[in-house]
């Protein structure tokens, strides 16, 4: 006769966890503001009570109150040295046929490849570079914000609280993604990178699009000669002056949107773990660490895939759009 | 009223009120794109990609809202 099995384990084992499950979870009510407010009879040691989080925006500064060193640069130089290691040693002694840890990059390359390829057509080749350094950035700064040297970690250092830089203990190592500088220095790269492959491959009709103002000019040649469709025309073009301009601030816009899509999902999801280690901790939490996972890598997938469409965008002629 | 009340009405207002266009635009989207996946299967790949594009700049709105909540919640004063 088989074992009959729950989930995989036996009905003891599943009966053993599901009750260690349960107790951690009233373990932590208890611990936590809204249990102690419920039993307040029952007074657990200081260690189990988790301190109010104080999430602020500005990345602190460690050691000096110079903006120049705060910890999410030195998170941003963690990442850096972790992906240049590791490709380092990947790439080292390449064989034919691929090791562990060069099957692993040789996979990540061709997946992003692969990416890239799927959307940009012939001009993969040009674009992967600088969208794959923006997607490898990204998912590596939200990714190893979840180990455990993130936030606990405390040094000497200047916070921003209540207006001016105060001396505290702050966390040696922040999230990257979290500190609004990142992003926007990523979102600048991208348009620089968008408008550098767009006026290579156009030249100056990439400029024009934006500067509309030939159709205008023709259309009111023909108006003074008094050819047919004059009039219409000279309407026509000045639209589409108008739409060429709010086009080129459109593009500034994008720096914006870029910037604060990143920077608020990555703080967003950083507030949320904080609060809910306050809330309910040990146990809540949880499914949020694997929320913040799915969302770093949905943002740095979406990051990149944007550069990689608007360069696309950018690099296809609209000749065949005009008459 | 004061300060402290005001603050707190506006945080909940402006992410109650401000939620409510990018849920409706996404709701959206997934329908439109869950139509056009039952009419072409076949174009199952490009109708995903298109409809997480679209998905991605519709939450960046919702994003902008949770900006504004954070900065009246923790730095105004």
């Amino acid at each position: 006769m088989k074992k009959k099995k729950i989930l995989g384990c036996s009905f003891p084992v599943f009966i053993f966890i599901t009750i260690l499950l349960l107790g951690l979870f009233f373990f932590g009510f208890i611990s936590g503001p809204v249990g102690s407010n419920f039993f307040s009879g029952i007074k657990l040691p200081a260690w189990t009570h988790v301190a109010q989080p104080n999430p602020v925006l500005p990345a602190e500064r460690v050691f000096f109150n110079s903006p120049f060193l705060t910890n999410s640069i030195i998170s941003a130089w963690l990442t850096i040295i972790l992906i240049v290691t590791l490709v380092f040693f990947a790439a080292r002694k390449a064989k034919l046929i691929p090791g562990k840890l060069q099957n692993f990059i040789e996979f990540i390359f061709e997946a992003l490849y692969n990416f890239c390829a799927s959307v940009a057509g012939d001009n993969a080749r040009a674009f992967f570079p600088v969208v794959s350094t923006i997607f490898l950035m990204v998912i590596f700064n939200a990714w190893i914000a979840l180990l455990p040297i993130f936030g606990t970690i405390m040094v000497p250092g200047y916070e921003y609280q209540g207006g001016t830089w105060e001396h505290t203990m702050v966390p040696l190592f922040r999230s990257a993604n979290t500190d609004i500088n990142l992003p926007l220095a990523l979102a600048i790269v991208s348009f620089v990178s968008v408008t550098y492959f767009g006026i290579r491959a156009r030249k100056t009709e990439y400029v024009e699009q934006f500067f509309n103002f030939r159709p205008f000019f023709q259309s009111t040649k023909k108006a003074v000669k008094r050819e047919k469709g004059g009039i219409m025309g000279v309407f026509v073009g000045l639209i589409n002056i108008v739409v060429g301009l709010l086009e080129l601030l459109g593009q500034f816009t994008r720096i914006i949107s870029f910037t604060f899509r990143l920077f608020g999902n990555m703080i967003a999801g950083e507030i949320l773990i904080l609060l809910f280690s306050f809330l309910l901790p040990y146990l809540v939490p949880l499914p949020f660490y694997g929320l913040e996972l799915l969302v770093g890598f949905v943002q740095a997938l979406i990051f990149g895939g944007l550069t990689l469409v608007f360069m696309s965008v950018a690099v296809t002629s609209h000749e065949s759009d005009h008459d | 009223m004061t300060a402290e009340a005001t603050k707190l009405l506006a945080v909940g207002l402006a992410v109650g009120i401000g939620m409510l266009g990018p849920g409706f635009g996404i709701g959206l989207i997934g329908y439109s794109a869950m139509n056009a996946l039952g009419r072409n299967p076949e174009a199952r790949g490009a109708i995903l990609t298109n409809m997480i594009l679209a998905i991605a700049f519709t939450e960046a709105i919702g994003i902008y809202i949770l900006i504004v909540a954070i900065l009246l919640a923790l730095v105004v004063k």
